[in-house]
């Protein structure tokens, strides 16, 4: 039995792991293999991107060897995939080999699309790629006092990050002592403060507090990099002197070109996991279609329930459990404080005053990640 | 007026509450004497020690290993190695060093106490040879 995984996430790797733990004998009397397919020999903690804007965490604190995150049984190729054959149970890769497959787990994640917007990569600051990441740090410790936009795409990977950061900046200028020189105004594409309704009751009142200007219904048309203005499709438009952007994301350019899913999300069962249509295909993570956050917490919980099927479906024929939209995300309130939202297809989150113990509890977390990748938490 | 239970219970509750408001101003004290680095730095060695252990543990070999090293006839053998090794810093930094040639080789050879060594190194050697063999 041949488990072909590609993509070496959060996602992928968890699935990986677990099966290769749960397939132990399987593999060990050579009746099961598992395979992975990345485009990388290293492999990055995201949510630490954000720290290392606001000079947190150094970026080398984010990476480890991919190889040594898997179990020694998986076949690890850095050999990214071009194409997916899946009427032949076939994936060829950018060095021109094929891999055959029984089962197939796509995990090929989602990247930025500044360039969607005129004006946005040019214009902004984000934290969604290393090199971003500490070019805001630097623009931010060269900041005086002044204009600051943020403004949002969707959809987008971390459903909390808009309002993480706008609770970060507020600290981190006034940890500079100049909060009182520097105007945050918050943008948000829809008709109130956050995607998910308790966040954004939440989230309104402290904003007040902090003295966060708000505008929502706010969706961006372009940035007018000259004079430093962005612009709504709405006809809104404010003046800054620094822009962050959360910018829109699609899915793998792979899964664009094998034509798998509009924009490289491809559409998914909402509880087995399948992709539609195909019942030898798993798919984890941001890669889905599914109306839940594009999240690691999503796609870690997504990936036990992934590889307890697959491996039971190997053992006894059949799956066993069932995906129920679980999500658990940290909310950091600034530099001090943090509480989180736990949700689920059928609840939504009931968020709790945000307080040093949570915030510890994530910066804790930020260490054991690499235990839960590894398939230990 | 209060009875003697009533007195009794007053004072296990009000025990009870001085018990908690300590633990709370222990808790309070760790947070005051803790910050970000430490929790991280905790987080890190207890992630890095949760990954080893889970190594080790599902290594089967290295139990087995570990399961024959902690029989009493093994112990002693460990007991030597470790006398042995203490010894071996001690001569290698406190003698000249080899001086080469047959002669000095031949001298070596006779003394008892390296055929002894010989002799374990060949037994080691050959039991090692036939359980990779089996």
């Amino acid at each position: 039995m041949k488990i072909l995984v590609v993509g070496g996430g959060t996602g992928g790797t968890i699935i990986a792991n677990n099966v290769a733990r749960r397939l132990a004998s399987e593999i060990s009397a050579g009746k099961a293999g598992i395979t992975m397919l990345s485009d990388s020999d290293r492999h990055m903690y995201q949510p630490g991107l954000m720290y290392v804007a606001f000079g947190q965490m150094m970026p080398d604190e984010l990476y480890r060897d991919q190889a040594s995150l898997l179990e020694s049984s998986i076949d690890f190729h850095v050999d990214p995939a071009e194409n997916f054959d899946l009427d032949n149970n076939r994936v060829t890769t950018a060095s021109g080999r094929t891999h055959d497959y029984d089962i197939l787990v796509i995990a090929t994640g989602s990247r930025i699309m500044p360039k969607n917007i005129p004006g946005l990569n040019e214009g902004s600051e984000t934290f969604y790629t290393e090199e971003g990441a500490i070019k805001m740090f630097k623009a931010l410790r060269e900041f005086e006092g002044g204009r600051v936009a943020i403004v949002v795409g969707v959809p987008h990977k971390c459903p909390i990050a808009p309002v993480e950061v706008t609770f970060s900046l507020h600290d981190y200028f006034k940890s500079r002592g100049i909060r009182d020189k520097v105007e945050i105004k918050y943008h948000y594409p829809i008709n109130r403060i956050h995607s998910i309704e308790n966040v954004a009751a939440w989230a309104e009142p402290e904003f007040r507090r902090m003295g966060v200007e708000y505008e929502t219904l706010f969706n961006v048309e372009e940035v007018d990099v000259e004079n430093k203005i962005v612009k709504s499709l709405e006809g809104t438009e404010y003046q800054y002197d620094l822009l962050i952007s959360i910018p829109e994301h699609n899915g793998a350019e792979v899964i664009i070109n094998s034509e798998l899913g509009q924009d490289g999300w491809i559409p998914t069962d909402r509880h087995t996991l399948m992709m539609t249509g195909h019942d030898n295909v798993y798919v984890v993570g941001d890669t889905t279609d599914l109306p839940v956050s594009k999240t690691g917490s999503a796609a870690h919980f997504q990936a036990e329930v992934i590889a307890e099927n697959i491996a039971s479906v190997i053992k006894i024929g059949a799956p066993v459990t069932e995906y129920n939209g679980k999500v658990y995300c940290f909310i950091e309130a600034g530099f001090d404080k943090a509480t989180y939202a736990m949700f689920n297809y059928d609840f939504p989150p009931d968020l709790k005053e945000p307080n040093k113990s949570m915030h510890w509890f994530k910066v804790s977390y930020n260490k054991m990640y690499w235990s839960s990748v590894r398939g230990l938490l | 007026m209060t009875s003697g239970s009533e007195e009794e219970d007053n004072k296990s509750l009000e025990k009870s509450l001085e018990g908690l408001a300590e633990i709370g101003t222990v808790i309070a004290a760790a947070k005051d004497a803790l910050n970000d680095d430490m929790v991280a730095r905790m987080a890190s060695a207890l992630s890095e020690g949760v990954t080893l252990l889970d190594r080790l543990t599902r290594n089967q070999e290295l139990v087995r290993l570990l399961q024959n090293l902690d029989r009493p006839e093994n112990k002693a053998l460990l007991q030597g190695l470790s006398e042995a090794l203490s010894k071996t810093s001690i001569e290698l930094s406190s003698s000249p060093p080899a001086k080469g040639g047959l002669g000095n080789l031949v001298k070596q050879m006779n003394d008892p106490g390296t055929q002894e060594g010989l002799r374990i190194l060949a037994i080691l050697g050959r039991n090692l040879g036939e359980s990779l063999r089996k």
